[in-house]
């Protein structure tokens, strides 16, 4: 075809951002490391053969890939720059999360019982806090990591996974979850299986208070609180949750000393630079440090910032490749999140609407909850950038959710047979 | 040097906010498609689905086509629906209405045209039945007709 090399396609500026980037690493680092070039065709070819992947076997959105494949060789190409065994690992976690995000695609679509098994997700998600409480490592502050085999994952990242499909099994038949033909009359059973989604929620907040993952409550509690909005019928009920939380909070400011850190840090990080607010004052002097351009790959000096690695990741993208890049990648995940709603508003399931505004709903919060946080807009918690941080786990389960997400967009793209039986 | 850095920083920005536009000029194809299919649909009337995937073709094309009346295929500028495809004549083929039923005539193309695969002469009115995939060119249509259907 003679088209393929055609400036309209988003592919292909891919495969020069990447090709450039690789160049002036190795141009501006002087290492002259041919690994370099090594770690760069590798994220080509991944992106390309998934792309070709979703385009051959027409596994319906194909914005949703080209977006994230983007994030994706952003955040490889810093994690690279920063630390090049920890580009070199990220370059295997992008495979491995590539293989999932296909795998998961075909899976959802062929196991049709997700709507149904909503005791086993309660089940498996209280059995992986329950392993993290007896086997968990502490890392960096919280304890939230098994070790198996010389490998570290967080459990917490698949349980937010189980939450959202739970979340989307009791609201695609509000109030008839549970409790099913066992003599219970209407409204009883109502209020029933109202109190298993309170409590639900409430476990997890439980266990995830006890591990100190204050990001990730944020996170689940917001999910909840949005996916309760958006489809419960029950004002009411939606009130008494708002309400509920200010008590908890407070409590949290008032006891939880961690908690009062972060926000005393937020309101005026410059009263205590060596100390408290030493990650975020670097993170604001990185950003600044940047300009519109950027100091350039590799000519700045982002590892002044503690865990740029992960949390911080933004800020050293805003100081090397300048603060244009940080709003490009701001913009890019609202067209994700865009691209997410898109989807939730055309697909006919109730239990993969729900799903999918869960998903999109999480990928939005947990964006502007660490890049807010970074750039001192709310207070900083700690939560990884999705796609663009290092990490295996936090990879792996977002390449999870975006293939339930791509394989939900399938079914808008109907196959010929379904659309016509539409219309009848 | 630092001319050369601030070039290479330009350069990377640059190909990065292409990179946007490019995926914004999609989706805004792709949300212009929709709201003309709802705007002008109420199921009064027929219409060809584009079956290729849109993005792997290098010329302007629609995602659906109304019929509401008859209409002539081309590349010719005077043609009802023009789709710029190299491998589409000027005056390919034309969809043609009698007594509520729908024939398509292939009007002297050189790539000819098929129905669900099947070669049509020059000039011979083919009746469309729900669910034809018509083929002109590298583009596939699916006809959909849901009032025939009943």
């Amino acid at each position: 075809m003679f088209g393929i090399l055609t400036y309209r396609k988003p592919i292909n500026y891919i495969i020069l951002l990447n090709l450039l980037a690789y160049l002036f690493i190795f141009y501006n680092l002087k290492s002259y490391k041919f690994e370099t070039f090594a770690v760069g065709l590798g994220i080509i070819l991944l992106v390309c053969t998934t792309y070709l992947i979703i385009i051959k076997n027409r596994l319906g959105d194909e914005y949703l890939f080209l977006i994230v494949s983007m994030l994706l060789s952003l955040g490889v190409i810093m994690i690279y720059r920063l630390d090049n065994d920890a580009g070199i690992k990220q370059t295997v976690w992008s495979f491995i999360g590539l293989v999932m995000f296909v795998t998961t695609c075909q899976i959802f679509r062929l196991i049709k019982i997700w709507d149904r098994i909503a005791i086993y997700y309660v089940g498996l998600s209280v059995f992986l806090y329950l392993i993290t409480l007896l086997l968990g490592r502490n890392i960096n502050g919280a304890t939230n990591w098994i070790v198996i085999g010389g490998q570290s994952f967080q459990p917490l990242e698949i349980s937010k996974i189980i939450y959202i499909l739970f979340l989307a099994c009791y609201f695609k038949k509000p109030n008839q979850l549970f409790f099913e033909g066992m003599g219970f009359s209407e409204t009883k059973k109502e209020k029933l299986n109202k109190l298993v989604l309170v409590l639900f929620t409430f476990l997890n907040v439980f266990f995830l208070m006890l591990q100190k993952e204050w990001g990730s409550i944020l996170l689940i509690s917001s999910i909840y609180i949005i996916v309760l909005y958006v489809y419960g019928k029950n004002t009411l009920f939606f009130i008494c949750n708002i309400v509920m939380t200010i008590p908890i909070v407070l409590f949290g400011y008032f006891f939880v000393y961690h908690i009062k850190v972060r926000i005393d840090t937020w309101i005026n990080p410059w009263a205590d630079i060596a100390g408290k607010g030493y990650q975020i004052t670097q993170s604001l002097f990185a950003i600044s440090s940047g300009g519109y351009f950027g100091t350039g790959l590799g000519l700045g000096r982002p590892d002044m910032v503690p865990a740029v690695n992960t949390d911080f990741i933004f800020s050293a993208i805003c100081e090397e490749m300048g603060i244009l890049t940080g709003v490009a990648v701001i913009l890019l995940y609202m067209l994700l999140t865009y691209r997410g709603l898109k989807i939730v508003l055309r697909v006919k399931k109730r239990f993969n609407k729900v799903l999918g505004l869960g998903i999109t709903t999480m990928l939005g919060l947990q964006t502007f909850i660490i890049i807010g946080g970074v750039i001192k807009l709310i207070p900083l918690t700690g939560i990884t950038l999705p796609y663009i941080s290092y990490g295996g786990s936090s990879l792996v389960s977002s390449f999870i959710i975006l293939g339930i997400l791509q394989a939900i967009s399938r079914e808008d793209y109907a196959d010929v047979g379904g659309e016509i039986d539409e219309g009848e | 040097m630092g001319i050369i850095t601030l070039l290479m920083n330009f350069v990377f920005v640059l190909v990065i906010y292409c990179f946007i536009f490019s995926i914004i000029r999609l989706i805004y194809m792709d949300i212009k498609s929709i709201n003309y299919y709802i705007s002008n649909s109420n199921g009064k009337h027929p219409y060809l689905k584009l079956i290729n995937q849109r993005e792997m073709l290098n010329f302007r094309i629609e995602e659906t086509y109304l019929l509401t009346k008859e209409c002539s295929i081309g590349r010719d500028a005077k043609s009802d629906i023009i789709i710029k495809d190299p491998f589409i004549s000027s005056q390919h083929a034309q969809i043609v209405k009698k007594e509520g039923i729908y024939y398509i005539k292939d009007t002297g193309s050189k790539n000819g045209t098929f129905v669900n695969d099947n070669p049509l002469k020059i000039g011979f009115e083919w009746r469309l039945n729900n669910g034809d995939k018509i083929r002109l060119g590298q583009v596939e249509f699916l006809f959909v007709d849901i009032l025939s259907k009943a």
